[in-house]
């Protein structure tokens, strides 16, 4: 079965491809602003919802069935819309924008994957609140530079291991918030969310300028909490372990990996003008050197680390094949509810863009979300996320929507494990070192409402009240 | 009937079929990890897991697996805390972790668990 539905997807990609010259003159049309197509259907949103409903109940219900599944129904799903784009709206431009976008989303996921992968760092510390509140800001900081992804994949053992004597399920629910999400709010590489932003033109820079006095108080006051929490942890008392204080880093040259990563993000034509377009192709410069990392790093990795790590392509698979149907069936939902935010206008203030962004990323995925919403602020001010230059005038324009969306998106992410990709895989990997993780729902009511949403409405308060 | 010590020494394997797996020692299971299943309660024989000690061997099913070697890939493992059959299961000194290693034409590599690799009794 499988086979089958991989030879009739790579059809569809063929025939996009042979519709290149269709997309290089629509292309010169978005440059100008003028590449519009009619609206879809409302009832073209029903397999992204179908698809974002599976990704949430599908793990907790029926496990083994999503488990063995899931590559079929994301690419059937994403099928669905991508024929009704083809047959019913001759839109070839759409989905080879979205193709493009999948491309450069997930070159850059797994590239920080498989470097991450390939690293090992032991802490032989004893475990003490300070220790730990030092480990998780750490994290949260580096997440800015090798993505919450990156950093969570990174870090999720050596904090595991700190805490052996001691670790109770409060331990990873910090590290999820603080490391797998709301620290990867300063650049785009921190969170996929902003990367996409980044794709379609906002500055790199624009995420540490405008949200950094939001992320230092939030952090720092989660930690806080975080610190009260684990002081209160006597954990096992160990008399006899001895505790040489050494950190240990092995698989440096994977550090140059995750270097060249970083450097490539910059690799984009509307970013640096010397740097070649390869269109109409569907990606570029920087796509290709993500995935010959993916290869390199892989290769030359020390299988004793990737042993050590229990290196498995099955995380990142899994966020391959779910975002493709993702990226495919969320085209028309983008398309709407861009049109919509044009109708209501004036009635959307920059709050209702933080909550709303907010709430659903903390459910759904925060990626697709993000450009949802971002859509939709744009569309508020007749701008079209299509348009690079309308993106770069809407964040130097109207920085607190930009702002709202950015902090919504990334921020509740923590809200329940599927909000981001990493909060999964925390959780997979700490259940695969023996320890029990609280559920989809215990999750949420024992820690992200009574932490989160208390913060998340400070800040509501603070910055986006009455705002906008 | 040779000790898991002999075991790992000689380096012999254990073997699985499916989602049956058989250790080439005996030993009381106090906890199994096979994939995201943390499995702690074997006494059942629908869900999760059962294990049963025969003379000269241990066998495990894991109820949730229809083919262990399909979802534990290359670098994954199966864990298991357990006792050897005669050590006191009271003193924790005697709860070992191994670790199985899903090798071709059935084979299950055993080894005992290095620091590097995680696992919270």
């Amino acid at each position: 079965m499988k086979p089958k539905i991989v030879t009739f997807f790579s059809g569809v990609v063929v025939f996009l491809f042979s519709n290149a010259a269709i997309f290089a003159q629509e292309a010169a049309g978005q440059a100008t602003g003028v590449a519009h197509h009619a609206l879809p259907e409302t009832y073209t949103v029903i397999p992204f919802i179908l698809l974002l409903l599976l990704i949430a109940t599908g793990p907790l219900f029926f496990h083994h069935f999503w488990e063995h599944h899931y590559p079929k129904i994301a690419m059937l799903l994403g099928l669905t819309v991508v024929i009704y784009y083809l047959a019913v709206m001759h839109d070839t431009h759409s989905l080879l924008h979205t193709l493009a976008e999948y491309l450069s989303f997930i070159a850059l996921l797994s590239s920080l994957f498989v470097a991450s992968g390939g690293i090992l760092i032991k802490v032989d510390k004893k475990s003490t609140p300070m220790l730990n509140a030092v480990i998780l800001f750490f994290g949260a900081v580096i997440a800015n530079i090798i993505g919450t992804t990156g950093a969570s994949m990174l870090l999720i053992r050596p904090f595991i291991k700190i805490n052996r004597n001691r670790i109770k399920p409060y331990h990873i629910i910090f590290f999820i918030f603080l490391i797998s999400n709301i620290g990867g709010a300063l650049t785009p590489i921190g969170d996929p969310p902003l990367f996409l932003g980044f794709l379609r033109g906002v500055d790199f820079f624009w995420f540490i300028e405008h949200i950094w006095y939001i992320w230092l108080p939030t952090v720092l006051f989660l930690i806080l909490i975080f610190i009260m929490i684990d002081s209160r942890n006597k954990g096992e008392e160990n008399g006899e372990e001895n505790f040489s204080g050494k950190i240990e880093l092995k698989g440096l040259k994977n550090l140059g990996y995750l270097l060249i990563i970083l450097i490539s993000v910059f690799l984009d034509p509307a970013v640096l003008s010397w740097v070649p377009s390869l269109e109409p192709l569907p990606f570029g410069i920087r796509e290709i050197i993500m995935f010959a990392v993916v290869y390199a790093s892989y290769k030359t990795a020390d299988r004793e680390i990737l042993k050590a790590n229990e290196f498995d392509f099955e995380p990142i698979k899994e966020v391959a094949y779910l975002f493709i149907g993702i990226f495919a069936t969320m085209v028309p939902a983008l398309q709407l509810i861009a049109h919509e935010a044009n109708v209501l206008g004036n009635r959307l203030d920059a709050g209702i863009f933080y909550w709303s962004t907010g709430l659903l990323s903390g459910f759904l995925d925060n990626a697709p979300t993000y450009l949802n919403f971002l859509s939709a602020a744009m569309g508020k001010f007749g701008l079209d996320i299509n348009v690079t230059q309308h993106v770069k005038d809407f964040a130097a324009m109207h920085p607190l929507y930009l702002q709202a969306v950015s902090v919504g998106a990334v921020y509740f992410g923590a809200m329940s494990y599927i909000g981001n990709g990493p909060n999964f895989m925390v959780k997979s990997i700490t259940e695969r070192a023996g320890v029990k993780m609280p559920s989809f729902f215990a999750y949420m009511i024992k820690y992200s409402i009574p932490i989160l949403i208390p913060t998340f409405l400070i800040i509501w308060l603070i910055f986006y009240y009455g705002a906008g | 009937m040779k000790t898991l010590n002999e075991v790992l020494e000689s380096g012999l394997h254990g073997l699985y079929y499916g989602n049956r797996i058989l250790l080439p020692f005996r030993a009381d299971i106090l906890k199994a990890i096979i994939e995201n299943d943390i499995i702690m309660d074997f006494s059942s024989n629908s869900v999760g897991g059962e294990y049963n000690v025969y003379d000269d061997f241990t066998e495990i099913y894991f109820y949730e697996y229809k083919d262990i070697s399909e979802d534990v890939t290359e670098f994954e493992t199966i864990k298991l805390i357990l006792v050897e059959f005669g050590e006191d299961i009271f003193d924790f000194k005697n709860h070992r972790k191994i670790a199985l290693h899903v090798k071709e034409h059935h084979k299950l590599e055993i080894e005992e668990l290095n620091n590097d690799i995680l696992l919270i009794e």
